[in-house]
């Protein structure tokens, strides 16, 4: 059993009790503006931008595009998560673009993940240049507007859902089920490593 | 220095040349600065005799990419050296064509930023950026391959699927139009043309599921005038079980026509975006383009029939927008070898080897088709510019090899003839990939490819420089490249082609014998079709190097104009 198999089920009971703990955003004249609303996600995403798990993704500084793209899909179930759908159940598609905005004007925090050893770069760039990856992601994995930001991404969520891309388990985004499909454990490894490290 | 300074004194110029009579212009005196009431519809229709200015993206309407000045020729082009270099704000994939009008240059970069320089000393007139929506859905890159002049505009299409007019001596918004909604994954990364008070634009979005067009904007106010959809409603075509060489797709025709009866036309979100600039052709008051996939690039399942037009070229009227006539070079199409380099219109010997007007394109599939302008028909295709293997076999669940690669052959890059030696110049790739299908449903604004491309870890990558005779079809020269190429290329009257590389080399070839005549490294990836104009009596050769998404070419920032020493 990988350690993935064993962390993954702790991670995600962190992460549901950790949604369990917040109020969904609700929709009153109390929580009016976006930095109301926005409060909310602290919660698990990190009130300074470091999410309070690993598996859990920076948000802080992530293209606003692609962040209204996966609240919407999360609110509508194409993209499956328990802590998501229920936190954010009331919101507008206009609300959802606000919070994007809102988010990437943040800095994004820096992990202080390791740079990746050497043999794992090699790896993780011939990977990266088979599957094209700097095509959408850009030049240093900064991605833009609906593409994310990869660069400096937690290491434990990059691995958690290339995974979850590959096993089908993330379903909203068909180019990456079918690319991710054809990499192995260890190239999802070096990746994650690779670019948690950038 | 200090912008704004810098444009006070240049709009104080403005107004003192802006007093001069129009006919001054016609002598070769020093450029005016800012006085753009000069591009005027005849001077554009003039664009292939024009030997100073470079006002189209591909050179003039046909699309020729020959510039008609020999001062910078064979015989001196060892001496070009840089002139200058202007360094923009983003570095990032630069496949602008630079446009030069009266000793003012425009130039665009990746998301949408556009430079108006002093062409003869690379100093900034003025800049406009762009304010870009919170989603732009694209492929390729954030590129933007240029802009268009006419009157006293310049117009400009953007990543979120808008068309800018900005006035040419100040940068500002003259107006702005919506083309399509960018959410669903229009997107604008191509350079529009300017004809008869029109702006004609295409679209982005094919790997996308949207319904692609080509269309005709009102250049004074924006408002659209015509629109066509490049899928009709009914898309099933003839149902061609070969391309247009003659070799078997393997389509399974009763299964797709099964399809067909059961869930309908697929064609709302059969794909079919226009890449690029349209041949215009002033006799037949024409246009031509071709069209890129269908949607879903690897999946043909869920789309039955020949998915018409995509993989095509076709003709529409200049004034309407109604079809006259197309020619699909690949029907139902399943390898993403699709049409994205420009046409060329060019006199060309039929199959009985009578002159006739002909219409030229460089497929990804390696080929370059030559077809007749009249009625779209096939005269004959080029023999292979790259290795071809296994077409077409089909792509299967643990991905399947085939020669070209998904990227081509002739990716986006725009051709160059030489009319005198009857030559055409393709810049190819060669890219070994496998095709794998995995069958998606629509997934709203996300790539809808249907499976994966992966490029073959290991496997020789390369391109080459090709010379194609069009009156025959053979190779007449060919250079092989370090890397795949991917940019574009121009001829010049002074018998020489121009082209670079992703390794920064920016280089010149004998038109007539593919000959190396002069290399410059440029620091960055050379992936932009160049340009050629005259200031002050002095041919310059410019061009962007700022890499390429797509092919992950170092990138930079940079505008260089070379000019002999």
């Amino acid at each position: 059993m990988s350690s993935i198999d064993r962390i993954g089920p702790l991670i995600a009971s962190v992460v549901i009790a950790c949604a369990a703990a917040t109020p969904a955003i609700a929709q009153t004249a109390a929580t009016n503006t976006i930095a109301d609303k926005a409060a909310v996600c602290s919660a698990c995403h990190g009130g300074n931008g470091v999410p309070v798990s690993k598996e859990i993704p920076i948000i802080w500084g992530q293209h606003a595009g692609y962040i209204f793209l996966n609240l919407r899909d999360f609110q509508s179930g194409a993209r499956k998560n328990d802590a998501m759908a229920p936190t954010i159940a009331t919101l507008s598609g206009s609300d959802m673009l606000a919070l994007g905005e809102y988010f990437e004007n943040k800095s994004w925090p820096d992990l202080e993940q390791p740079r990746a050893a050497a043999d794992l770069v090699a790896h993780a760039a011939a990977v990266a240049g088979s599957g094209q990856c700097t095509a959408c992601h850009l030049s240093g994995f900064l991605g833009d507007s609906a593409n994310p930001r990869l660069a400096g991404q937690s290491i434990d969520y990059l691995r958690k859902t290339m995974r979850d891309f590959h096993d089908g388990t993330r379903g909203n985004n068909p180019w990456m089920a079918a690319l991710l499909k054809t990499f192995t454990d260890s190239d999802i490894d070096a990746i994650a490593h690779y670019l948690g490290g950038l | 220095m200090n912008r704004s300074v810098r444009y006070a004194v240049t709009v104080g110029a403005a107004a003192l040349a802006a007093s001069s009579p129009a006919w001054a212009q016609e002598t070769p005196v020093a450029p005016r600065y800012g006085d753009l009431s000069l591009v005027t519809q005849d001077l554009l229709n003039r664009a292939d005799t024009d030997g100073n200015n470079f006002l189209m993206t591909n050179g003039n309407y046909a699309q020729t990419r020959y510039y008609p000045n020999g001062q910078i020729n064979a015989g001196n082009v060892s001496r070009l050296r840089p002139a200058w270099i202007f360094q923009t704000d983003v570095k990032e994939s630069m496949e602008t064509s630079p446009i030069v009008v009266n000793g003012i240059m425009y130039v665009t970069t990746s998301f949408d930023h556009v430079y108006a320089l002093n062409a003869r000393t690379g100093e900034q007139i003025w800049y406009y950026a762009q304010k870009l929506g919170p989603l732009t859905i694209y492929c390729c890159g954030p590129n933007n391959r240029g802009v268009t002049v006419l009157g006293d505009k310049v117009y400009l299409a953007t990543l979120d699927s808008k068309l800018v007019a900005l006035d040419a001596k100040t940068g500002k918004v003259a107006w702005e139009t919506q083309i399509a909604d960018p959410t669903l994954g229009y997107s604008e990364t191509m350079a529009p043309t300017a004809v008869d008070g029109k702006i004609l634009i295409g679209t982005n979005g094919g790997e996308y599921g949207i319904r692609g067009f080509v269309r005709a904007y009102d250049a004074a106010t924006g408002k659209q005038i015509w629109n066509f959809d490049t899928v009709p409603e009914n898309s099933s075509g003839v149902w061609a079980t070969t391309d247009a060489t003659g070799r078997d797709m393997h389509r399974d025709i009763a299964a797709e026509k099964a399809a067909l009866a059961k869930d309908g036309d697929p064609y709302k979100k059969l794909g079919g975006g226009v890449w690029q600039n349209p041949t215009v052709d002033r006799a037949r008051h024409r246009i031509y383009f071709v069209v890129g996939n269908p949607s879903p690039d690897l999946d043909g399942a869920v789309r039955p029939g020949d998915n018409l037009y995509t993989d095509s070229l076709v003709s529409v009227d200049l004034d309407s927008g109604k079809y006259v006539c197309h020619f699909q070079y690949v029907a139902h199409d399943i390898w993403d070898l699709d049409a994205v380099s420009p046409t060329v219109l060019v006199r060309v010997r039929d199959s009985g080897g009578t002159m006739v007007d002909g219409v030229l394109h460089a497929g990804k599939t390696g080929h370059v088709y030559v077809n007749k302008a009249d009625d779209c028909s096939l005269i004959r295709y080029s023999e292979a510019m790259v290795p071809q293997q296994n077409m077409w076999t089909l792509p299967t669940a643990q991905g399947a090899v085939m020669l070209p690669g998904a990227n081509g052959g002739v990716e986006w890059s725009p051709m160059a003839i030489n009319p005198g030696l009857g030559l055409t110049y393709a810049i190819n790739l060669h890219q070994p990939m496998t095709y794998t299908v995995t069958p998606a449903a629509y997934p709203n604004g996300k790539l809808w490819l249907g499976g994966a491309f992966k490029v073959i870890a290991g496997a020789e990558q390369w391109g080459s420089v090709t010379a194609v005779d069009y009156n025959t079809g053979r190779i007449a020269w060919q250079v092989k490249t370090e890397q795949p190429m991917i940019g574009g290329i121009l001829a010049t009257a002074g018998g020489l082609v121009f082209t670079g590389e992703g390794n920064g080399l920016f280089k010149a070839y004998d038109a007539g014998t593919g000959s190396e005549l002069w290399r410059f490294q440029a620091g960055a990836g050379v992936n932009a079709p160049p340009s050629s104009y005259t200031v002050d009596g002095r041919q310059y050769v410019v061009v962007a190097a700022g890499g390429n998404t797509q092919l992950d070419y170092k990138r930079g920032n940079a505008i260089i104009a070379f000019t002999l020493n």
